[in-house]
This record gives structure tokens, C-alpha cells and sequence, in this order.
């Protein structure tokens, strides 16, 4: 590989890892996307480096705590109670609940 | 019909604008329970706390409702949640004062194992564990962000609103997290080493 050739595959790689985390959280934009992911094809370093970080994603995923449906079952209906209440949001801003 | 309180004098509010203001709420506010209460969990830490915490940031949302312009209600719920939690934390524990140089110290604490570094993922329980590991030693500001993105789903502008910080604090501190969780699992052998 020359030399010219070496160094823009490198930049490449720089400016994969520097939007890699971004990418991987779909906060990049289309185009800049599918830049990426056409390098992480290509490239296996980048592609391994990614492939990483998309497991540490997915295993703090496993992390999701449901919440107590007994606990969301009263905030609910704490919430309904306030939007079928006959108090106004002016009397309780005044008044307190 | 409402009884009159002593000393005072209930607003005069026709019909309909009364049905707005319980219809906004209804719209924009009750969809959003779930997520408060996921977001509540993770920056109390503690259900009971949490619970507390969205009954009074959802009190909070209904005395604002009919300010509220109906644009971005998760944000606009989030940013209460946070108003919220930062008046009863003050009440509970007025003396702590927020360390962010504390914590950015402690993230650059490097990890002690030293475990000889595969060449490629090793996925498994013990992945799992590491990163679990890894999430409870982190300093708090960044587990914080950690969890409201990656285990509640909510954006960065999201997790923004809720801890009062901006989107590139939020980007920063999840990049350090993760690096710092990446480093553990190739520490730990379950990952191949960095090349670049």
C-alpha cells in the first residue's frame, strides 16, 4: 500500500472513531451514517473496535429495570386523578393539592 | 359541586377552558408516566424516593399545564423532573454541593486487572458482569447519563433536560463511561485490545 494510500486510510479511521459513538446511538446524520458504516465494512479494526462498543451497549441494555407496575399502576392513577380532577391548574398553583 | 374554602375565592373559570387544561394534561402528560418513572429510578436510585419524585414532578406539570405550548412534552417533563429534584434534594440534604472535578478525577482512575487480552469479543455472563461491575463504580454524574441512554433509551437532548447539563457534557461523559468500560473488559480478557 502506498504511502498516500496508508495515510487517508488512517483518516478514515480517525474520523470513524471520532463520530463512532454518535453513530452507534443514531445520532449522526444520514449521510455522515452511511459513511460509517460503509468503513466499518472495510475496515476490521474500526469494524472490531464497533462491534465492541455495540455489545457494551446491548449488555447495559439487558440492565433495563422494569419498573414495579404496582408503583406505575398508583402514579397513573394519580395522574388520571389530576386530569379528570375539578381542580384547575390556577386553584392548585394557589392552593396547594 | 365545589365547596368554597374559608378565605377563599375559587377562580372564575368557564367550561371549556377548564377541558383544555385537563385534556393537555391527559395528552402530554400521562403518556409520559413510564418514562418519568424509569428516569426518577435512575437519578434517585431509590423507588420510593423515585415515586415521590414524578407524583410531584407530575403536580408540578399540571400547575404549568396551561403554560405549556404542547412542543416536546418529554422534554418540557423532564426539565420539571429535574426543577423538581433539585428543590427536594435541596431540602433533604442541603450541605452537599455538587464535586463535578471530583468525579471527572475519579473516571480517570485507570482499571487494576490485568488479564491477557484476547483477539476477539468474548460475550457471555461474564461480559455482562464486567460492564455491570464497571456501571457501579463509575462516578455518579456518569452512570447517571450511562443509564438515562443506554438502559432508559432517551436521547441526549433528552438526558440533557433531565440532569440540567448540555448535550456535549452528556456526549462526553458517555464516551469516557464507555471507553472506561471497554478498558475493564479487555483488562478482564473479553475483549480484543485497542490498535489505534
Amino acid at each position: 500500500m502506498s504511502i498516500f494510500r496508508q495515510a487517508t486510510s488512517r483518516m478514515r479511521c480517525l474520523k470513524t472513531m471520532r463520530v463512532l459513538q454518535e453513530y452507534l446511538d443514531g445520532h449522526l446524520d444520514e449521510v455522515s451514517s452511511r459513511r460509517v458504516a460503509l468503513h466499518l465494512e472495510e475496515c476490521r479494526r474500526c469494524g472490531l473496535e464497533a462491534s465492541v462498543y455495540s455489545e457494551i451497549k446491548a449488555a447495559l441494555r439487558r440492565k433495563e429495570r422494569p419498573v414495579d407496575p404496582d408503583t406505575l399502576d398508583r402514579l397513573r392513577r394519580f395522574g388520571e386523578a389530576l386530569a379528570v380532577g375539578n381542580a384547575t391548574p390556577g386553584e392548585i398553583r394557589e392552593n396547594g393539592v | 359541586m365545589r365547596e368554597r374554602a374559608r378565605g377563599f375565592q375559587y377562580p372564575v373559570v368557564e367550561g371549556p377552558e377548564i377541558d383544555i387544561a385537563h385534556a393537555a394534561f391527559a395528552n402530554y402528560v400521562l403518556p409520559e408516566v413510564e418514562v418519568l418513572a424509569r428516569v426518577a429510578l435512575s437519578i434517585t436510585r431509590n423507588s420510593a424516593d423515585a415515586e415521590d419524585l414524578v407524583q410531584e414532578t407530575l403536580l408540578n406539570a399540571f400547575r404549568a399545564i396551561d403554560r405549556f405550548d404542547g412542543r416536546y412534552p418529554r422534554a418540557w417533563l423532564l426539565t420539571i423532573l429535574r426543577n423538581t429534584e433539585a428543590k427536594r434534594h435541596r431540602r433533604r440534604r442541603p450541605q452537599l454541593l455538587h464535586d463535578a472535578d471530583q468525579a471527572e478525577r475519579e473516571a480517570q482512575v485507570e482499571p487494576s486487572l490485568d488479564s491477557e487480552a484476547p483477539d476477539a469479543i468474548v460475550i457471555g455472563k461474564e461480559f455482562d458482569t464486567v460492564v455491570g461491575e464497571c456501571l457501579s463504580m463509575i462516578p455518579e454524574d456518569h452512570r447517571a447519563v450511562v443509564e438515562l441512554v443506554d438502559i432508559d433509551g432517551l436521547s441526549y437532548a433528552e438526558a440533557a433536560e433531565a440532569l440540567g447539563v448540555p448535550v456535549g457534557t452528556i456526549m462526553s461523559r458517555l464516551h469516557r463511561a464507555r471507553a472506561r468500560m471497554r478498558q475493564r473488559l479487555t483488562a478482564a480478557g473479553l475483549a480484543p485490545k485497542r490498535s489505534m
